[in-house]
């Protein structure tokens, strides 16, 4: 059966530039490593108990600062949806990093076309669905088996992770990259210029991932920004993955792990289709 | 079914040129035919059209009795295509980006593997078979992609350029194999270039190409007829005291006498001249101490077609072939 061949070819393909490129793996687990010390550590210690004793206005009575403590630790628990600062931002970095990886190499098509490789896929005697499928479900399982590495890596940070739930979680993620990986696909199918690649990248990843809860719930956030969050696919599986890999629900009311888990499969069949749809018209001319 | 690949009034505008304007040519099975032009003649426009990269604006491209649009798929079945870019995938291995063609193209296993191994012999890249890519020399990648678009053992070979940017061993390298493949396998062979030799070397038949129209195609020599002046060149050994030889050769277009015992024939086809020369010469108990003809090259073909040398537009610049689409600024 030809058309698995070219499926797993692709997947094959995508897997093992990704191996060859060892800096590039130390990096993509190096990356959100830093996020997670020094801007978790860092904001952890903000939103913790510990800081707030010394606050101005916390009067110096240890029956009273201890009810206020207690109080204040509860408000924050409740806003980062049950557990502390570190937990919840770790586990947003997780498919921060995942969502960033899917993107990038779902816009590296524009790579292949630079480079020639595209035109050897679009001449494959495979079906060009099958060729693009395969190439995204490879990509997919990169950005999963990275993201599996990070939560490994977290577990220095937080003794918080749900190890027994992490291969849901990871299902989660995968399910999400193949959707991004697939618009990132899209775009760099029907855009050719290399000197904005930066910038779409840029343009896009970060204001998607500001407003997802990533960094801070979305529950806090104005009225617009929380409007465009229920928009964000990335909202439902920061959500998601952060439900069961730390036990949180830090999210708008009607969000559950099912949900999450209808809208993130619709939007990625939407992106797969428009993918396809795409790459079966493309030409050498675009 | 001898004609395998049918192209009729093919029209491949872009925005603001016309690239192909009404390119018709058919190829048979079995031979090597050559589209001959400068850069920018719209040579690869035409192959990208065959190989199903672009849609037409408007004319029929059959390949092995398949429409290029409607049947695409059909015709990627057949053909083996060597783009003028590189297209090999430079951050793996030879090996793997055989393995992922063979493996695209309907090969597994140990047949596939045993392909690759005989073909990176062929192309005597077997001891390179495991590095990289990226560290390839020109030459290299060119007879890689060669061997790569022969893995599926296609039908139709398909080779854009195949010596552009290439040093001289290496070109006759790739226009042995070339030549093997026509004598081994009886494959069918389409390559544009803009080099005269190389079509004259390796094509059976050769379409001239320029901005966007086929000016003329046939065999070398029947291009090269078109012109008809060919000139002989005969010495003779003893000079008679006649020094008005060319009375005896009447059948020729212009005859003069040049320096010592040499005589300039002008003719329209110097293979049907020549033996009626010696004729001529050995009824008047003369005899040939040299003799040579000249025919145009493909160069004066050219020039007489378009009014300019093949060489001087190449230095022309192109249309040019990737576009810029709507960039982000």
């Amino acid at each position: 059966m030809s058309s698995s061949d070219a499926f797993a070819s692709m997947i094959y393909r995508q897997l093992k530039r990704w191996w060859n490129n060892r800096s590039r793996v130390v990096m993509t687990v190096l990356n959100p490593l830093l996020w997670m010390v020094f801007l978790g550590l860092g904001w952890g210690g903000i939103f913790s108990p510990q800081s707030i004793p010394t606050a101005p206005g916390i009067p110096n009575m240890p029956s009273v600062a201890d009810v206020i403590v207690k109080a204040i630790e509860n408000y924050f628990k409740q806003l980062f949806g049950g557990v502390d600062y570190v937990t919840f931002m770790i586990t947003g970095i997780v498919v921060m990093s995942a969502f960033i990886a899917s993107f990038i190499s779902g816009i590296s098509v524009i790579w292949d076309k630079q480079f020639g490789f595209l035109k050897e896929t679009l001449v494959a005697s495979a079906p060009r669905s099958v060729v693009i499928l395969g190439r995204i479900v490879g990509d997919g399982i990169v950005a999963a088996i990275q993201s599996l590495l990070i939560v490994l890596v977290s577990l220095l940070l937080t003794n918080n992770i749900n190890l027994i739930n992490t291969p849901i979680a990871i299902l989660y993620v995968f399910i999400m990259t193949l959707g991004f990986t697939a618009l990132g696909t899209t775009i760099s199918l029907k855009f050719s210029s290399m000197e904005g690649f930066q910038m779409v990248v840029n343009l896009i990843t970060m204001p998607l991932i500001f407003m997802s809860g990533v960094f801070y719930p979305p529950t806090t956030m104005p009225e617009w920004m929380k409007w465009i969050a229920k928009f964000n696919p990335l909202t439902y599986s920061v959500h998601a993955v952060r439900y069961w890999l730390a036990g949180a629900n830090a999210g708008f009311e009607y969000m559950n792990p099912l949900t999450d888990l209808a809208i993130l499969i619709a939007f990625t069949s939407l992106m797969l289709v428009t993918a396809v749809k795409t790459f079966e018209k493309t030409t050498v001319e675009d | 079914m001898s004609e395998i690949i049918v192209v009729e009034n093919l029209v491949k505008r872009f925005k603001d040129v016309v690239a192909v304007n009404g390119v018709s040519f058919t190829i048979k099975k079995g031979e090597i035919f050559a589209l001959l032009g400068p850069n920018g003649a719209g040579k690869t426009t035409t192959i990208h059209i065959i190989a199903t990269l672009l849609r037409p604006t408007s004319g029929i491209v059959l390949v092995a009795g398949y429409d290029a649009v409607k049947n695409a798929d059909e015709v990627r079945k057949r053909i083996g295509v060597v783009f003028q870019d590189p297209s090999l995938d430079n951050q793996l291995s030879a090996y793997d980006n055989m393995y992922i063609h063979g493996r695209l193209n309907g090969l597994r296993g140990r047949e596939l593997h045993e392909k690759i191994t005989k073909l990176l012999e062929l192309v005597e890249l077997k001891e390179y078979a495991h590095k990289k890519v990226m560290y390839f020399s020109g030459g290299m990648r060119r007879r890689l992609e060669i061997a790569r678009s022969l893995l599926h053992e296609p039908e139709i070979l398909i080779l854009d350029e195949p010596t552009i940017g290439l040093d001289p061993q290496s070109r006759a390298k790739i226009w042995d194999y070339i030549k093997y493949l026509k004598k081994e396998f009886n494959m069918t062979i389409l390559m544009t270039t803009h080099y005269m030799d190389e079509a004259e070397e390796l094509a059976h038949r050769i379409a001239i190409m320029d901005k966007g129209k086929v000016l003329a195609m046939g065999t070398a020599e029947e291009l090269k007829s078109m012109l008809g002046q060919d000139v002989i060149y005969v010495t003779l050994k003893k000079i008679s005291d006649d020094n008005n030889l060319c009375k005896l050769f009447d059948f020729v277009k212009a005859c003069s006498m040049l320096d010592g015992n040499r005589l300039e024939l002008v003719v329209d086809d110097a293979s049907k001249a020549l033996p009626e020369v010696f004729r001529v010469v050995s009824l008047n108990s003369l005899q040939v101490a040299e003799a040579s003809y000249r025919r145009p090259t493909l160069n004066e073909v050219f020039l007489h077609l378009t009014g300019r040398e093949l060489r001087d537009s190449l230095e022309q610049p192109s249309v040019p072939q990737r576009r810029r689409v709507r960039g982000f600024r």
